[in-house]
């Protein structure tokens, strides 16, 4: 057995000696044989020398001895080291592990042997030392003859002795062995090494004995790091310590460095109790005692070394020995160095986190990390930052994967809105807000820097959408579902995944919302049915329901009954193309009556209504209906107009083959003149109906057509588009508000009232839709007064038949009927008239008749001169425009330039007149004052 | 004998335990390689003390570094023989 033991390890010295010495290709075998034996020889006798049997067999012991060491000289290998060790211990091989760890670290920081030797020509060869343990070349072996005598002093072989002197020089790499070479030491000195030893035992012998003593102060250190008062360091209050008096300056300013962690960590400790105001408040402070406890995990292996050190002091030494014993105030400085440094930063954002809340948190230690010059800063910070964040990321989870604001302590940056707000108030006043747009808002000051903004942006349009997915459009399964398959922990560090994820939850909740939209609610029917009926885009429609409620319209306001209405607009419906539209359009389209005022009649109060109800009216918002109401109404009256003035041209028309016919050169010169006006407004009104609906709404909606069914529309663009959709029809039809903000409303309001209200037509008086109404007003007057002259010449046919047949029983009473033009240029007098009036019985009926034409030939005229006039400062206002299209109006009303446009000079100037004109009812006074306004504005 | 897998598994575990080893000499500065180290074991399992053995292992060493500086000064003086 042991026969067969020595065979191995004859054969193992034989393949470390091969493989330690390399063949010298110079010799020849005989000589490479020789010294393979000779150093086999060697081996051999230094490993049957008897060895110290005093070593302990303990695989703790060998393991304590290298942890040790690496604590000395490398703490961060020593927890690989320890990681190591544990696992070694696991492996079932191996039944001398104590030894190969003994022998490791017998072998530990041996010079490299692929180095040549520094001092080769000088040195002897190898078997000078044969038998001998050979001097080992300077290396630092310092740990090795410290920590035996510390710990295990029986094992000191005596070649130690002799390298423990040698290796002074070696004592130069190492700055904390500074205290090592002490007078004990002398017992075996060296020449090289009696400097140093000299000098230590001067200073050893010179050293004022401390009161406290330094043993006693170590041992009270651990305390005083943990912020504990004690009683040769006792804390005065939170942020004083109180150091002895009696102690030596450069002990003081020891103390000093290491009182500086002590404090930190009392004040961090009472900021980690203190309590905090949010849930990132809290896991800053979770954070931080994390971090404490890794320091006072340094302190109680501080304290253990400590203890160690001082349960081995020699009493006898000059200041106990406590150099030897690897100890030292100073070395406990420099262990507790990098923990201060972290310590420091710590408090610096205790410090600076009590003014900041929520996301501002983040972005303090955020800035720390990625704006810090410092490695060591940044790396402390970002590892900080993983646990801060953790809540943030909560609430992140919840927002953009189940649309819920999760957030007790306003952190997050999407905050509730407060419905008090002063803006809100304003936006909500105008009809613009909305479940969409109020619910929610970004706080930009909470925007940790963590993320940016765009993706805060994004973040923020995934949860609102979810949540109105969830509340408005009651599809809180879809959300459930969607947060149960996508639902993804989301936690600091990897920026990029996160934004994948985010981008594809952006796309999803996009892509569902939009699907909603379509789908469920119908929401491009109903713009497509906002356009057909409000905008009087279905032609053959509102041509019905026109021509069914003409004579109901013109009756007063208050004759109006709503039943009629609807059955009217039930009969339009059946009666055209709209029949075919589908329920859910039609039974939204309702017919009422405006808020009425004395004197309209019905033609002034009637509008169609769309009803529109949640989740849609987040597009079509109470602004938006509005507005509907405002361009129906507008076109509702154009439309009117042009009825009426169409009925007034079908019967002029037909009655010049009857009725019309007279001999009466003056009456028909009027009747020339006026069918020419007449022609005149149908081309205005006309040109002005074309313009609107297809210049105007046509290209607008072909615009919003075109945003919104793009491929990643979302809602707000869809809100933004139609908001542009409507803007852009308001302005272009010449309904544009280009006033001062404040009187927007007031506008909208007098218009949604029928436009009857003096004070918003002071403010107006120069827009277009004033100029338009104005022109409309007149051009009803004109309407009127041309039924007027038809119903003079009907009568004067009738008297005349009359008169004729009259005459043919008194052939004796000669009359003419020219003379009922009598206006100014008859050549029969008026006696023969007065003759006529009281010739007669029916003569009567005719003097008035007669009476009638002159005013009624003067009001046509002023009524065609004030539509002359208005139509030329409205075409001179239109040449000036900057919108293309409006200058086109002009252009199309004016194409043979019969008008010569107006510029006005100063919009002021014209204003009292057309005040006059407007508020005028009357038609006299109204013409006059037209006429008047016109000459002002001449001038 | 051991059956095969048995084996293999003691294999794998001393495989591993010259790693752990090899490992810690890094960290200890010892400048063992593999080889070495795996013989050192073997040595240390058949009884060998380790303060002995690594006496060995540096003296060893020491040997090898002078044959080297020996090897260099022979090659540094061979040219002027070869001219003369």
């Amino acid at each position: 057995m042991s026969n067969d033991r020595g065979h191995r390890v004859a054969s193992a010295i034989d393949s470390l000696i091969t493989h330690l010495l390399p063949a010298n290709p110079d010799d020849d075998d005989q000589v490479a044989q020789d010294k393979h034996d000779a150093c086999f020889e060697l081996v051999r006798s230094i490993i049957e020398r008897p060895s110290s049997p005093a070593v302990s067999a303990d695989v703790n012991h060998a393991s304590d001895l290298i942890k040790r060491k690496l604590i000395q000289s490398n703490p961060t290998q020593a927890l690989r080291f320890s990681n190591l060790y544990t696992r070694l211990l696991s492996l079932p091989v191996l039944n001398q592990k104590w030894a190969i760890l003994y022998l490791l670290y017998q072998l530990s920081d041996s010079p490299d042997p692929n180095e040549p030797l520094p001092l080769s020509p000088l040195r002897q060869p190898g078997p000078v030392h044969r038998g001998q343990s050979p001097p080992p070349p300077p290396t630092r072996g310092v740990e090795w003859g410290e920590s035996s005598k510390t710990a295990t002093p029986a094992t000191i072989p005596e070649e130690d002795a002799f390298e423990d002197a040698f290796a002074s020089s070696g004592l130069k790499k190492l700055p904390l062995e500074k205290t090592r070479p002490l007078p004990d030491d002398d017992a075996s000195p060296k020449k090289s090494a009696r400097d140093v030893s000299l000098k230590s035992t001067l200073l050893a012998d010179n050293s004022v004995d401390l009161e406290p003593s330094e043993t006693v102060l170590l041992r009270e250190l651990p305390y005083t790091l943990q912020g504990l008062s004690s009683a040769a360091l006792p804390f005065v209050n939170d942020t004083t310590l109180k150091l002895p008096r009696t102690l030596p300056p450069p002990i003081i300013s020891l103390l000093h460095t290491l009182a500086e962690p002590s404090l930190l960590y009392r004040r961090l400790a009472s900021f980690v109790k203190s309590p905090a105001r949010g849930l990132l408040g809290q896991s800053l402070r979770a954070a931080i005692n994390i971090e404490l406890r890794a320091y006072l995990t340094l302190i109680a292996t501080l304290e253990g070394e400590v203890r160690r050190a001082l349960s081995s002091l020699d009493e006898a030494a000059p200041r106990h020995g406590i150099g030897k014993a690897g100890v030292t105030l100073k070395r406990c400085v420099v262990w507790t160095r990098e923990a201060t440094m972290g310590l420091r930063l710590m408090s610096l954002m205790a410090e600076q986190s009590t003014s900041k809340h929520g996301g501002q948190l983040i972005s303090l230690v955020h800035g720390f990390s990625s704006s810090h010059g410092d490695p060591v800063v940044a790396a402390f910070a970002e590892r900080l930052l993983a646990d801060v964040t953790r809540p943030f990321y909560d609430i992140l989870r919840r927002w953009i994967y189940d649309g819920e604001l999760s957030d007790p302590h306003l952190e997050f940056f999407v905050r509730e809105q407060s419905p008090h707000d002063e803006d809100r108030k304003e936006s909500k006043a105008k009809g613009q807000a909305s479940v969409w747009n109020s619910k929610y808002e970004v706080v930009d000051a909470m925007v940790p820097s963590i993320i940016t903004a765009d993706f805060a942006q994004k973040v923020f349009l995934i949860g609102k959408s979810l949540n109105f997915i969830r509340h408005s459009c009651g599809d809180s399964q879809w959300v459930e579902a969607y947060s149960k398959t996508s639902s993804k922990e989301l936690k600091y560090g990897d920026t990029a995944t996160l934004e994948t994820w985010i981008d594809e939850a952006y796309k999803t909740t996009m892509q569902r919302l939009m699907e909603l939209m379509d789908s469920r609610f119908h929401l491009f029917e109903h713009l497509q049915a906002l356009k057909n009926y409000i905008l009087l885009g279905q032609g053959d429609f509102i041509a019905l329901l026109m021509e069914s409620l003409a004579a109901n319209l013109d009756r007063p306001a208050g004759a109006q009954y709503r039943h009629t209405l609807t059955a009217q607009l039930e009969h339009a419906i059946r009666g055209s193309n709209a029949q075919y539209d589908s329920d859910e359009v039609l039974r939204r389209l309702d017919a009422r009556m405006l808020q009425l005022s004395h004197g309209d009649i019905g033609w002034d109060c009637f509008t169609l209504e769309y009803k529109i109800d949640a989740p849609v009216d987040v597009v079509v918002t109470e602004w938006g209906n509005r507005q509907y109401l405002k361009v129906f109404n507008f076109l509702w009256r154009i439309k009117r107009v042009e009825f009426a003035l169409a009925t007034t041209w079908r019967k002029c028309m037909t009655g010049a083959r009857g009725v019309l016919q007279t001999k009466d050169k003056e009456v028909l010169q009027t009747w020339k003149g006026t069918r020419g006006v007449l022609a005149e407004m149908i081309h205005f009104v006309g040109q002005l109906q074309y313009y609107i609906l297809f210049e105007v709404i046509e290209s607008s909606w072909a615009e919003l057509q075109k945003n919104i069914r793009k491929e990643d529309c979302t809602l707000d663009d869809l809100i933004t588009a139609h908001t542009k959709y409507l803007t852009s029809i308001t302005h272009k039809g010449l309904l544009g508000a280009r006033r001062r903000q404040h009187h927007d409303s007031v506008k909208e309001a007098a218009l949604a009232s029928g436009s009857r209200d003096p004070a918003a037509e002071v403010e107006d008086r120069n827009s277009y839709m004033i100029q338009l109404s104005e022109l409309l007003r007149t051009m009803l007057a004109y309407r009127d007064s041309v039924d007027g002259l038809y119903s003079w010449s009907v009568s004067d046919f009738t008297r005349r038949q009359e008169l004729g047949a009259v005459g043919l029983m008194r052939k004796n009473q000669v009359s003419t009927p020219s003379d009922g033009g009598g206006g100014g240029s008859g050549d029969q007098p008026g006696a023969g008239l007065d003759s006529a009036a009281g010739g007669s019985g029916s003569g009567s009926g005719a003097g008035i008749v007669k009476s009638e034409l002159p005013a009624l030939q003067e009001r046509l005229k002023q009524l065609g001169l004030t539509f002359r006039t208005r139509l030329q400062i409205l075409l001179g206002d239109l040449a000036y425009q900057p919108d293309v299209d409006m200058r086109f109006l002009g252009v199309s009303m004016n194409f043979n330039d019969v008008y010569q446009p107006v510029r006005r000079k100063t919009k002021t100037s014209a204003g009292p007149g057309a005040v006059v004109a407007a508020s005028g009812s009357g038609a006299g006074s109204g013409a006059a004052a037209g006429s008047a306004a016109n000459t002002s504005r001449a001038a | 004998m051991a059956p095969p897998d048995e084996r293999s598994e003691k294999q794998a575990a001393a495989q591993q335990a010259v790693d752990i080893l090899h490992e810690i000499s890094t960290i200890l500065n010892c400048h063992l390689d593999r080889r070495t180290l795996s013989i050192c074991i073997s040595m240390i399992e058949n009884g060998v003390s380790p303060e002995a053995l690594a006496s060995v292992v540096k003296e060893l060493r020491n040997e090898a570094q002078v044959q080297e500086a020996h090897a260099q000064e022979a090659q540094a003086q061979a040219p002027p023989v070869r001219r003369r």
